[in-house]
């Protein structure tokens, strides 16, 4: 081997993965900052609406009448470190407590479930369910975000287990998705959990 | 660059060197995102965008890249792409975003982007290795196009989220498992690889 290649063979490389490295992150970084305010928007827009849908509240999907109606009728209760514990959501025109909704993470198959839950003022049944951010197989455990899966959650009272889909279900049962059944598990937990946690947290601060 | 060796390039990997029915590649993606049809063509245009410029990135720096870590160099470029199509889906398409979650990131280990950087762009210039990944991205997407949309019909009774059988239909569920997708994909590859022998034949 030729000496002056010690160079070429050893450093060089290093130095044009370096410059590559630093170019296309670069890049990555510029799109990124471009997009983030409204990436976060967009998240915080998600956020209310599914607070507001988990409440049980029939929405729009304009975005200034998710807003507004956040706005008007939902409290956000902070804990002593800041962050939020829950959401109260008051009546229509009232200032009555109407109902109550927690953002809960859970384990999925693939990654964290995370979804509102929503309860009525006596926390004895649920308002509603509404998926935040899910990674499930699309097609499977991504049925837990379709409209009708979500929505048989309402008015049912906990501890809840669940039936086979198409079956009938009683007021403690929803119905699994097929061939999802550890995603399945996985709300079923989530929404039990999600009540306890409402109870420990909403009577304390009741009081 | 004469038109004649594009064209060329163009329909092989439409037809008789295609990604996913002659060289198999991407198959992950392929029984993974094709039960909604929505979901494919958002995937589709993800993997048509990063071939095609992870192609012409690496053709441009073909001549100065130590061949010895050219496979770093590539899985950067690549992910970097996917990347951006990630950001750009979360700040304009929240929604797509959402449903598509995971897959999206796992465009970057798509094999048919690396195996097209690998076998074709390391060895031909930018203009038609950009052609090449357009092309090998077109003939990954029309695949699984046909693949989703017979399989959202039969499984879901729906075309685009739309319901568009009756009442009378009774919904495969098979079809939107992994199963379904795996049946879906053979009788693709029986039915084009039968008639491609069947015109050899005939020619001969």
């Amino acid at each position: 081997m030729k000496k002056g290649s010690f160079a070429k063979k050893r450093i060089y490389p290093v130095i044009f993965m370096l410059i590559v490295t630093v170019a296309f992150i670069s890049v990555t970084t510029v799109v990124y900052t471009f997009t983030k305010d409204t990436i976060k928007l967009n998240e915080t827009l998600r956020l209310k609406q599914a607070v507001l849908s988990a409440a049980g509240v029939r929405l729009s999907k304009d975005p200034a009448k998710i807003e507004k109606t956040f706005d008007e009728r939902v409290d956000e209760v902070t804990g002593r470190d800041g962050k939020v514990r829950y959401y109260a959501i008051r009546g229509e025109g009232t200032s009555e407590i109407e109902s109550y909704v927690v953002i809960r993470t859970g384990a999925g198959l693939w990654g964290e479930i995370t979804a509102g839950v929503g309860f009525d003022s006596a926390l004895e049944t649920f308002r509603g369910l509404e998926i935040i951010d899910q990674n499930e197989t699309p097609g499977l455990g991504g049925r837990i975000d379709e409209a009708w899966f979500k929505e048989q959650f309402a008015g049912k009272r906990p501890p809840l287990s669940h039936v086979p889909e198409g079956d009938k279900a009683s007021e403690h049962q929803f119905q699994a998705i097929t061939g999802a059944t550890y995603s399945t598990e996985a709300i079923q937990k989530l929404v039990n959990d999600a009540l306890e946690y409402a109870r420990a947290e909403i009577k304390v601060g009741n009081e | 660059m004469n038109n004649f060796k594009a064209k060329k390039v163009l329909l092989e990997d439409l037809g008789k060197n295609n990604p996913v029915f002659i060289q198999v590649l991407g198959i992950c993606s392929t029984l993974a995102v094709t039960n909604v049809l929505r979901n494919t063509v958002v995937m589709s245009a993800g993997l048509i965008f990063v071939t095609a410029l992870s192609n012409l990135t690496v053709s441009l720096v073909r001549n100065v890249m130590p061949s010895r870590i050219r496979m770093m160099v590539e899985t950067l470029i690549i992910a970097c792409y996917v990347i951006i199509v990630d950001i750009v889906l979360k700040a304009y398409m929240p929604e797509v975003s959402r449903q598509l979650g995971p897959y999206v990131g796992l465009i970057i280990t798509n094999c048919i982007i690396m195996g097209r950087a690998e076998a074709f762009a390391l060895s031909n210039p930018p203009g038609l290795s950009f052609i090449d990944g357009v092309a090998s991205g077109i003939g990954y997407s029309y695949v699984l196009l046909v693949i989703a949309f017979i399989r959202e019909l039969m499984g879901s009774g729906s075309v685009w989220g739309h319901h568009v059988l009756g009442d009378w239909w009774t919904n495969w569920s098979i079809m939107v498992m992994a199963p379904g997708a795996f049946f879906m994909l053979a009788v693709f590859i029986w039915i084009v690889k039968g008639m491609m022998f069947r015109r050899q034949e005939g020619s001969s």
